[in-house]
């Protein structure tokens, strides 16, 4: 019989830092600029593609960083370092070479149709914007928000990564680093998903107005995050 | 582990990366998969019928993570009865590729039989023409990222088992993918009808050209226009993920020292600028090269 509240009090820590990491998994969504299909068609500011499949592909690199960094040293914060590094490199190269498709492959200009100038260069977005578009490609507040969503996507993961492998528990230490790593998965498509509710398929940054929904997200996130912190600490801290 | 080999591995790694990265694309080409699908999905509704392999499986993450978790788990399995690394790695990657190739069949047919209404045809010679392509294609995506995750597990020591880093790398290579080369694709050669560069107004979605270079447009002549572009930026892309994640922890080992460990972090943080400058450069010469869409009508007003 697996002593349940026992096993939470013994990881209360990890219960409460698993849900921050959920939290800032969730925070980061919100900051990757993703288009969807109208992006994938030139019609909409961003990158051409789902809300959860770009933040989990970043966040995801950053936890196999993480993981690896994880597997030499004890430092939490070099750890938390990791994983942002290796998302922000992922996520980085993408928007890089999607810019180069908008470009040279469909001869369009990056533009916001959200802001009038781009709050970081001061440039002119409006302007730049093709008839029957709603902006395209990447300017450069649209690039910057998207690294910065990326390192706190990779935070998270790893933060969610690393207090699920320090739960007490009686695995063996291969079998140990496989379930974490696939709670670590699973807690992160969550909170991916959820805020694609509020985004609703597109979003350009920081800037853009839907941003300003984040915190139903994150609380949403935060309750999510605490079950699933709940049963990752019973789960493996019961084995 | 000596540097050298560190860094042998690392480019044996990015080299399969890029392999995989631009064979992933022109699958999503040749079949038609992700974002762009939309408008193919879309045509026959607006009257446009088409000769276009027509598969939506699922985003391209989800069903790229799938293929690769399926090869690398089939070459666990067999890994565990001893089998040689090649083999288990081929066949992984073959019950992989023809897992694939049904999900593709049955995708196409459903899409296809739901669109009868609209009075789109299906052709049986698509079907038995392009699926073997696809397939193809699946195969050298999955070999490719079963050769990266291998090599993480066994040189570079990495803590993941074997088909969840194939998985992951699944997802991040459909990431990757939709994100650069299915541009290519959905916005340029699908609508070759508008002028180059004149954006496309979202009046013309369905509108696809349905003429090819030579008969009908089907499958292949995207593929064939999109392995000039898409395909190989996306291996670029996905070959400098692979390579400059694993970069950074090679050369700078934190096995050794802390410090090491943060001199990693500190090269990344220098790369990532790099590319944030590269990224505003673009912007400033497309600005420049291809000008304004429209007359500033606040100037007028004022002047």
């Amino acid at each position: 019989m697996i002593d349940i509240v026992g096993a939470l009090m013994d990881n209360i820590i990890s219960v409460l830092l698993i849900t921050l990491g959920g939290v800032l998994i969730s925070w980061s969504v919100h900051f990757v600029p993703v288009g969807g299909a109208p992006a994938a068609m030139a019609q909409a500011t961003g990158i051409g593609t789902g809300t959860v499949q770009l933040a989990a592909g970043a966040g995801l690199t950053g936890l196999i960083t993480a993981a690896t960094m994880m597997g030499v040293t004890d430092s939490i914060l070099l750890v938390l370092a990791s994983g942002a590094i290796g998302a922000m490199i992922m996520i980085s190269v993408t928007m890089l070479v999607g810019q180069w498709s908008y470009v040279y492959g469909v001869g369009c200009v990056p533009s916001s149709a959200k802001v009038k100038y781009d709050p970081i260069t001061k440039d002119r977005q409006d302007l730049y914007v093709s008839q029957g578009t709603e902006g395209h490609g990447l300017p450069t507040v649209s690039y910057v928000s998207g690294i910065i969503g990326g390192g706190l996507g990779g935070i998270g993961g790893a933060m969610v990564y690393y207090y699920l492998m320090i739960i007490e528990n009686s695995l063996p230490a291969t079998e140990l680093v496989g379930i974490a790593s696939i709670f670590a998965v699973g807690i992160f498509f969550v909170n991916a998903v959820i805020p694609s509710y509020n985004i609703g398929g597109t979003i350009e940054g920081f800037h853009d107005p839907k941003f300003k929904k984040f915190p139903k997200a994150v609380i949403s996130s935060l309750a999510a995050t605490f079950f699933c912190a709940i049963m990752g600490v019973i789960a493996i801290g019961g084995l | 582990m000596e540097p050298l080999t560190g860094m042998g591995v690392l480019a044996l790694m990015g080299a399969a990366a890029t392999i995989a990265g631009a064979s992933e694309d022109l699958e999503s080409d040749v079949g038609s998969q992700s974002n762009p699908n939309s408008q193919v999905q879309l045509a026959p509704q607006m009257m446009y019928p088409h000769r276009i392999y027509n598969k939506a499986i699922s985003g391209e993450p989800p069903s790229n993570a799938l293929m690769c978790a399926i090869g690398g788990t089939v070459a666990t399995v067999l890994l565990g009865m001893n089998a040689s690394v090649i083999l288990a790695l081929t066949i992984g990657s073959l019950v992989a590729a023809m897992i694939h190739g049904t999900f593709s069949v049955s995708s196409h047919l459903g899409r296809i039989a739901s669109q009868n209404r609209f009075k789109q045809p299906l052709y049986l010679d698509i079907v038995k023409s392009h699926t073997p392509v696809i397939i193809a294609y699946s195969f050298i995506t999955t070999i490719c990222i079963l050769v990266i995750s291998y090599l993480m597990v066994v040189v570079l020591g990495h803590p993941f088992p074997l088909p969840l880093l194939a998985f992951i790398w699944g997802i991040t290579i459909g990431a990757v993918g939709s994100s650069t080369g299915d541009v290519h694709y959905g916005a340029e050669r699908e609508f070759q009808n508008v002028e180059f560069g004149s954006g496309l107004n979202a009046s013309n979605s369905g509108n696809i050209v349905r003429k090819g270079e030579s008969g009908v447009r089907n499958g292949y002549d995207n593929s064939w226009f999109c392995a000039k572009f898409g395909g190989p930026v996306t291996g670029i892309a996905f070959g400098m993920v692979v390579f400059l994640s694993g970069w950074i922890t090679t050369v700078f080992d934190a096995s050794k020292s802390a410090a090491m460990g943060w001199e990693s972090v500190l090269a990344g943080v220098i790369i990532v600028i790099i590319l944030a400058i590269w990224n505003r450069k673009i912007e400033v010469a497309a600005r420049n090269a291809y000008g304004t869409y429209k007359e500033d009508q606040d100037a007028e007003v004022a002047a």
